[in-house]
């Protein structure tokens, strides 16, 4: 069983073959403006290196969001295009699972992205047991809530924070996908990015404040 | 000599299109979403919307085409993708699209300007026929180009600021017609009588034009009328516009065939589904003998199948584009 990881949810590529329960090969590279002119490209040489044609690949595990809106629609699209087209299986995972579950630690592990504007989307775990699920929210509010835990917590990120405990998030794409690779595969037409967030357009229309 | 199909794939703006054509002339099955209802809640295209709304549709939007064409992607010879202009976010997706398939089929990549497909709609009805000029009015264009072979593009001017239709949808706005405004004013304009006196912008010789202005005089005027307690004469002022639209798009287009000695005209783009416009270049070009196409309505508008046909041609001059094409909001036709 060969499985294709791809995260494409920040400004890296975060991609890698998992076969048999070894990882044959990865890539992990920062791209500033220009993700989408390489992510295929990098993938395409990934495969090649191992040997591989497309068709080799038994299962896609794509990360769906959240993160840059721009950034989930890339390794979207290709993982959609790649899954429907050739009739393999997919799943998607969320980006902040894939950062949890990539460190070790008894503390409470608390991934966060960026979402500007003083937001971040984040998460809250403690020993694989959901605190906080995945969501938009504010910075502030989401230190408010942590210190109300009264218990250690780290950060995992990729981007920079003005923040103590911060781990830099450095996927272990082994475990990530040994974590999920027998979630349930989605029909390729019906997966969807999870943004956790409407766009500005739908909120004004809505009157939706984030304001929490 | 073996038959070419070529898959298309267009998703610039706020339409998910697949097409497939054989030789550049032949459709075989084209499939077009259109996201106009979504962007209608909102007065016009949301970028971020229309981005979501690609991403959702895609790969129905492919399965549909090659069912319709009953056929396999194996089948395919080569893939044209809109690379721009256009909307950044939404061209990305079909540009991912194209890039993939092409990996995964192993098929060449032919990238295709946005505006050369609208030129190539008018292929689809009727084989070109050189030299050409081109006028191209949609939403994002306004532009006159001379042609002299297959992809073979002289741009002789364009718009300096608003494009055409976007100048018709800013004025449907004002007068509170619902979005897309283009296709409702060129009604209201066939049962109005020009009785507002609008001035013809960028009235020189170059082959330039500008809309801004006009938009602007539109917009005052209303204001103006609202301010004297008077009824706007929606129907009256439709046509006035219209009129001082055809006026100088008329103008400069017949000025082009005279200056380049051409006997082939093509409107292409969205703004040529407007009869107003067709219907004053119909009876230019009988008076002076220019032979004149313009696409079906169905071409007119962002759709894949102009793309397959403009790739086909592109792809025959050897244009490929490898997997790091990258989408470009704004590029020079060439």
């Amino acid at each position: 069983m060969k499985i294709l990881y791809i995260d494409t949810s920040t400004n890296y590529l975060y991609t890698g073959i998992v076969c048999d329960d070894k990882l044959l090969s990865e890539v992990k590279k920062k791209f500033d403006h220009d993700l989408s002119k390489y992510a295929l490209y990098e993938i395409s040489k990934m495969l090649e290196k191992c040997n591989l044609q497309p068709n080799d690949i038994d299962k896609i595990i794509v990360v769906n969001g959240p993160g840059s809106f721009t950034g989930i629609r890339i390794g979207m699209t290709i993982a959609k295009l790649y899954a429907f087209s050739l009739k393999k299986e997919i799943i998607t995972i969320s980006s902040l699972d894939a950062m949890r579950v990539s460190i070790k630690s008894s503390n409470i592990i608390v991934p966060i992205i960026d979402a500007r504007r003083g937001y971040v989307y984040a998460s809250v775990y403690k020993n694989n047991q959901v605190l906080i699920p995945d969501q938009y929210i504010k910075l502030d509010t989401l230190l408010q809530k942590l210190n109300d835990m009264k218990e250690e917590y780290i950060f995992v990120t990729n981007n920079k924070f003005n923040l103590a405990n911060i781990n830099s998030y450095n996927p272990d794409i082994l475990t990530i996908v040994e974590t999920y690779k027998n979630n349930k595969a989605i029909n390729p037409h019906l997966i969807e990015p999870n943004y956790l967030k409407l766009t500005e357009a739908e909120e004004n229309l809505q009157g939706i404040s984030y304001d929490n | 000599m073996k038959d070419i199909y070529i898959l298309g794939i267009e998703s610039s703006c706020d339409e998910t299109s697949f097409s497939i054509v054989k030789n550049g002339t032949e459709e075989i099955a084209t499939v077009i979403s259109s996201q106009i209802d979504i962007h209608k809640n909102y007065g016009g295209v949301v970028p971020e919307i229309a981005s979501r709304a690609h991403i959702k549709n895609i790969t129905f939007v492919l399965e549909e085409c090659l069912e319709k064409a009953n056929m396999t992607m194996e089948e395919i010879d080569a893939i044209a993708v809109t690379y721009g202009p256009g909307l950044i976010g939404s061209l990305l997706v079909g540009v991912e699209a194209a890039k993939t398939l092409a990996y995964l089929y192993n098929k060449p990549l032919v990238p295709v300007h946005h505006i050369s497909g609208h030129i190539y709609a008018n292929n689809l009805v009727k084989r070109l026929e050189f030299p050409l000029i081109a006028l191209v009015i949609s939403g994002g264009h306004t532009e006159l180009i001379y042609m002299d072979k297959d992809y073979s593009f002289k741009k002789l001017g364009g718009t300096l600021d608003d494009a055409v239709g976007e100048c018709y949808d800013k004025v449907g706005r004002v007068i509170d017609v619902e979005y897309p405004g283009g296709p409702i004013i060129d009604k209201m304009a066939s049962i109005g009588k020009h009785t507002y006196d609008l001035p013809i912008p960028l009235n020189d010789d170059s082959y330039n034009f500008s809309f801004s202005g006009l938009k602007s005089a539109v917009i005052n005027l209303v204001h103006n009328e609202k301010q004297r307690g008077n009824n706007i004469r929606k129907e009256d002022l439709a046509k006035s516009f219209q009129d001082v639209v055809v006026d100088v798009l008329t103008k400069k287009t017949m000025h082009a065939l005279k200056e380049y000695n051409v006997k082939n005209l093509i409107l292409a783009g969205g703004v040529a589904a407007n009869k107003g416009i067709r219907n004053k270049f119909q009876e230019l070009c009988e008076e002076n003998k220019i032979n004149y196409t313009f696409p079906s309505i169905k071409y007119a508008t962002d759709n894949a199948a102009m793309i397959a046909s403009s790739g086909y041609y592109a792809f025959k001059l050897g244009r490929r584009a490898d997997l790091t094409l990258n989408p470009l909001s704004t590029d020079e036709l060439k």
